[in-house]
């Protein structure tokens, strides 16, 4: 496999650090060949950047795949929206030999250059298509047979797809496989592929913020999900500390929000400490619960082998 | 080069279509947000009046009607085109603000937290690349103020 630099981005390391614990603890698991380098910054966050000086934002994620560019790395990011902001300015600058050119020579001037050759790449299609389903399978030691769970994708792991292209941008699958890969049933459900509403968040929209997270938690208690799974910072923010936030003012919905690289490191047999989920706002506690129930109730199978073998059986 | 531009063609077929109002999460779940209206005085010359509307932040940037789009044009160029036009009027949410400012002075939205690092046994997080960032960013400054590129002034 091709050596890949992880871009954390800020809202991972500013905020969420046992993100970045579990998914070094999986991607050391099946040792996967990723290097921390120098010299990141913000992708940058385009919602923001991209409003208020699109030359800026061009230039700064130009520079950001220019680094992976000149090392011969690809780039995995547990963020959607890294992700999605370096990818969809590197489709346009492929795209456009004039506009690669004028931003090139800005980047030449502090000894940079974009040639846009390196594969950018979120965690989920990452998982998905280079390490693959069956290498998974083969490193699970207990899986989730008997839990029910409800993904959600997260505008920009998918979109915009003529950027990313990396799974059907109306009806993706890859995180639906990987998550049943690991045994649990991933609920169909209305709001499957609904705006999580967060950016709203970010422009003093708050109440309007909390309704776009009210929506999606109302249908998953309804449904009786054991837990929201994602892998976006952003999302996970709108969901845990929104969620949180309701529940203090009296709406409750106790549904945990895991991040991929949690659940898959429970699956490979860390514990929920060592993945860091216990830093999370709601609690993880009833799904690990759970968990344990089920899998206990499962292997009594034997109890069925012993009535086999009881006296009465043969008469 | 690197500004905006509305391909008002395109957004003239935008306007007698509206199919993605339907899939756009803003339309459904904010009461007054509709980007028809708005493509509706853009192409009158009316867009002046959104300036300062707060509607035209409520644009999730989701992208789902780039996707349904058979122009795979959407609401979303409209709406972006009016936050800029606005930020350069120096009209955007208090948090915008903040943000850009951040990102301006620093490169990032934020500094790793180093005391949970620590309590988590992460490693002491790689160097930013805010020198030559703030450089590039001057650059970019300097070439507007002189009217070209590095490139152009060849």
């Amino acid at each position: 496999m091709k050596e890949f630099a992880v871009f954390w981005g800020c809202t991972i390391q500013t905020r969420f650090p046992f993100i970045e614990k579990s998914t070094r603890t999986v991607l050391d698991a099946f040792k996967l060949p990723y290097r921390d380098i120098d010299g990141f910054t913000c992708c940058p966050e385009k919602s923001l950047v991209n409003n208020v000086d699109r030359g800026a934002f061009v230039v700064t994620a130009a520079r950001n795949v220019s680094l992976v560019d000149e090392l011969g790395y690809d780039l995995v990011s547990p963020c959607t929206g890294c992700v999605s902001n370096l990818a969809t300015v590197r489709s346009e600058l492929n795209a456009n030999p004039g506009e690669k050119a004028h931003v090139n020579s800005f980047l030449k001037e502090i000894g940079r250059e974009f040639t846009g050759e390196a594969g950018l790449r979120h965690l989920v299609p990452f998982f998905h298509d280079a390490v693959g389903i069956s290498r998974i399978k083969q490193k699970i030691k207990k899986d989730f047979s008997g839990m029910r769970v409800a993904i959600h994708y997260g505008c920009h792991m998918i979109r915009p797809s003529h950027a990313l292209k990396n799974d059907d941008p109306l009806n993706p699958k890859k995180f639906d496989n990987l998550i049943r890969a690991l045994g649990a049933e991933s609920l169909e459900f209305n709001t499957k592929l609904m705006c999580c509403g967060q950016g709203l968040d970010r422009i003093d929209r708050h109440e309007n913020a909390l309704h776009f997270a009210r929506i999606k938690l109302k249908e998953l208690k309804s449904m009786g999900a054991d837990a929201l799974i994602l892998c976006c910072p952003s999302c996970f923010l709108q969901f845990d500390n929104n969620q949180f936030l309701m529940e203090k003012e009296g709406e409750k919905f106790g549904v945990p929000v895991i991040y991929f690289t949690e659940l898959l490191g429970l699956a490979l047999g860390y514990s929920p400490e060592e993945l860091g989920m216990t830093s999370h706002r709601v609690d993880c506690g009833p799904f690990v619960k759970k968990w344990e129930a089920v899998t206990t109730a499962l292997s009594r199978g034997v109890d069925m082998e012993e009535g086999l073998r009881a006296p009465v059986v043969i008469g | 080069m690197l500004e905006a531009t509305l391909n008002f063609k395109l957004l003239e077929m935008c306007s007698k279509c509206g199919a993605c109002f339907d899939i756009c999460p803003s339309c459904m779940h904010i009461p007054g947000y509709d980007p028809r209206e708005v493509i509706k005085d853009i192409l009158n010359g009316r867009h002046e009046r959104w300036l300062d509307s707060g509607h035209i932040w409520e644009c999730l940037e989701c992208h789902q009607c780039l996707e349904m789009c058979y122009q795979h044009y959407g609401f979303e160029n409209a709406m972006t085109s009016m936050r800029m036009l606005a930020s350069k009027k120096g009209i955007y949410p208090a948090q915008v603000k903040r943000g850009w400012e951040m990102f301006v002075k620093t490169s990032r939205l934020g500094e790793p937290a180093l005391p949970a690092r620590k309590k988590l046994g992460l490693p002491e997080p790689k160097a930013s690349g805010v020198d030559e960032f703030r450089k590039l960013y001057e650059l970019l400054k300097q070439s507007r103020e002189g009217g070209g590129s590095p490139t152009e002034a060849d």
